[in-house]
Parts: structure tokens; sequence; C-alpha cells
């Protein structure tokens, strides 16, 4: 039965719930490679652990795709999550509009700059 | 619709975390919430931290040193323990919302703390320098 407590909550959809569960998953896909790479493999004490090492395994193509695809996945899934919390305290309609522009800016921007830092890194490896 | 008080305001926000009188699955809830939160503040930061990596090899050098004290690696401790009950917490409600294993999600909760802890104290060790 639908009442005012288990009612659907305003601006949250089904949409927003599978796009969570399926970015959810690509991301525990994807944090499995990044932490293992990033943390055990590389010099001899385990991991990237100097600039170079970090610029030369950039120098690999699938390695900015994955790692732009990551920072698209994980910065869209915790916004949307942390929308979905702030959605929970029953926010007005004017709080849920605000939010609603303040992630999608905070998320392009994240994102933008993400896709930016990638190919920096790989630009930095003609100076290896 | 009928205009009645809604119980969840910003206000009662808190309620959240009070684990009296729950059910497991509400203290994965609470868990989920807590965790979604520190992941979230760490993403950003990581991000932000991450930028070093533009200025050059000095400035991302002297950033690692910067980070290889207790507090920072204590940090990276929760971001490891966080990870773990978020992740695997995040299996278990998508197979859930699938219809997968329902019937089991309790002890599916247990599964992924058990898992979590084990993991955490892997980590504990290996980062703390204990064994």
């Amino acid at each position: 039965m639908l009442t005012t407590n288990n009612y659907p909550r305003r601006g949250e959809s089904a949409w927003s719930w599978f796009y969570k569960i399926i970015t959810g998953g690509l991301i525990v896909i994807i944090l499995g490679v990044h932490f293992v790479v990033n943390h055990m493999t590389g010099s001899v004490s385990g991991g990237l652990l100097s600039w170079k090492e970090v610029v030369r395994y950039f120098q690999n193509p699938l390695v900015p795709v994955m790692e732009i695809a990551f920072v698209i996945f994980a910065v869209s899934h915790s916004l949307i999550g942390l929308r979905s919390i702030i959605l929970d305290m029953n926010p007005s309609r004017g709080t849920v509009r605000v939010i609603n522009w303040l992630f999608t800016i905070i998320g392009a921007v994240a994102i933008v700059y993400g896709i930016w830092l990638a190919m920096a890194i790989v630009a930095a490896g003609s100076a290896l | 619709m009928n205009e009645t008080k809604h119980p969840s305001t910003p206000g009662n926000a808190w309620k959240w975390f009070d684990p009296r009188g729950r059910q497991p699955g509400t203290w994965g809830f609470i868990l989920n919430r807590i965790t979604a939160l520190g992941l979230t503040l760490y993403l950003f930061l990581h991000l932000i931290m991450l930028g070093q990596l533009a200025q050059g090899p000095e400035s991302y050098e002297g950033f690692l040193k910067t980070i290889h004290s207790p507090i920072f690696i204590f940090g990276e401790f929760l971001v490891i323990a966080g990870g773990f009950i978020h992740g695997l917490n995040g299996i278990r409600i998508g197979l859930n919302s699938f219809g997968i294993g329902v019937t089991y999600q309790k002890q599916l909760l247990y599964v992924v703390m058990a898992i979590s802890i084990l993991g955490s104290l892997y980590f504990a060790v290996k980062m703390f320098g204990l064994a």
C-alpha cells in the first residue's frame, strides 16, 4: 500500500536506481583492476610509487580509456547516490531543483577535469 | 493526497544512524549510507589530489611523501574498509533487486560483513605492518 511513508520519493525514479546498480557493478570491476595495478604491481616495494611509473602505465592506450570510464561511473554514481540520501529527507521542490542543477554542474566539472587529467598524464609520456 | 506531516525531515536525519530496534537489513542500510558519504568525500579528495600528477614529478612525489604518515594511512584504511562494505553490500542489493537471493538477504548481509572484516584485517596487517 502506498502511504506518505513508502511512496517513492519525489525526484527518485526507477532509472536512477537502475543506473546505480549498473554503474555500481562496473565500479567494482574497474576498482579491482585500478587497485591491483596501482598498489600491487610496479616497483620493488609494490605499486606505482613514482610519477614516472604512473606516466609509463598510462602509455598503454587501454589505461586512459579505463580510467576515464572509471571517473565517469564513480562521479555519477556518487552524486546520484548523494541526491538519493538528500531526497530521503523529503526536501522541498525548490531544494530538489537546486540540488539537480548543482550536482549536474559538479559532476560535469569533475568528469571534464578527470578526462583532462588522464590526457595530461598520457601527454607527459613524451617527456620520458 | 492528504498532507500529513512527513516523518522524514532534515531535522530527523540523525534517525538513520539510530541503531536501536533495527532489523539486520537496516544495519546494512545504515552502513551503506555512512560508507557512501565517506567514499564520496574520498573520491573528490582523490581526484583533486591526483591533479599533482599534472604538475610534474617533484610535485607528485612530494605529495606522496606527505601522505606517507600514520594519519593518512589510517584514512586510507577506512577507505578500504568502507569500499569492502559498500561494494559487497552493493552487490547484495543488486542481486536482491533482480530477485536473486531475496530469501537469503539476511544471510548474505552476514557473508558481506564477514568478508569485509576479513579483508579489512588483511589490509590492516599489510598497511600498519602488524605482521
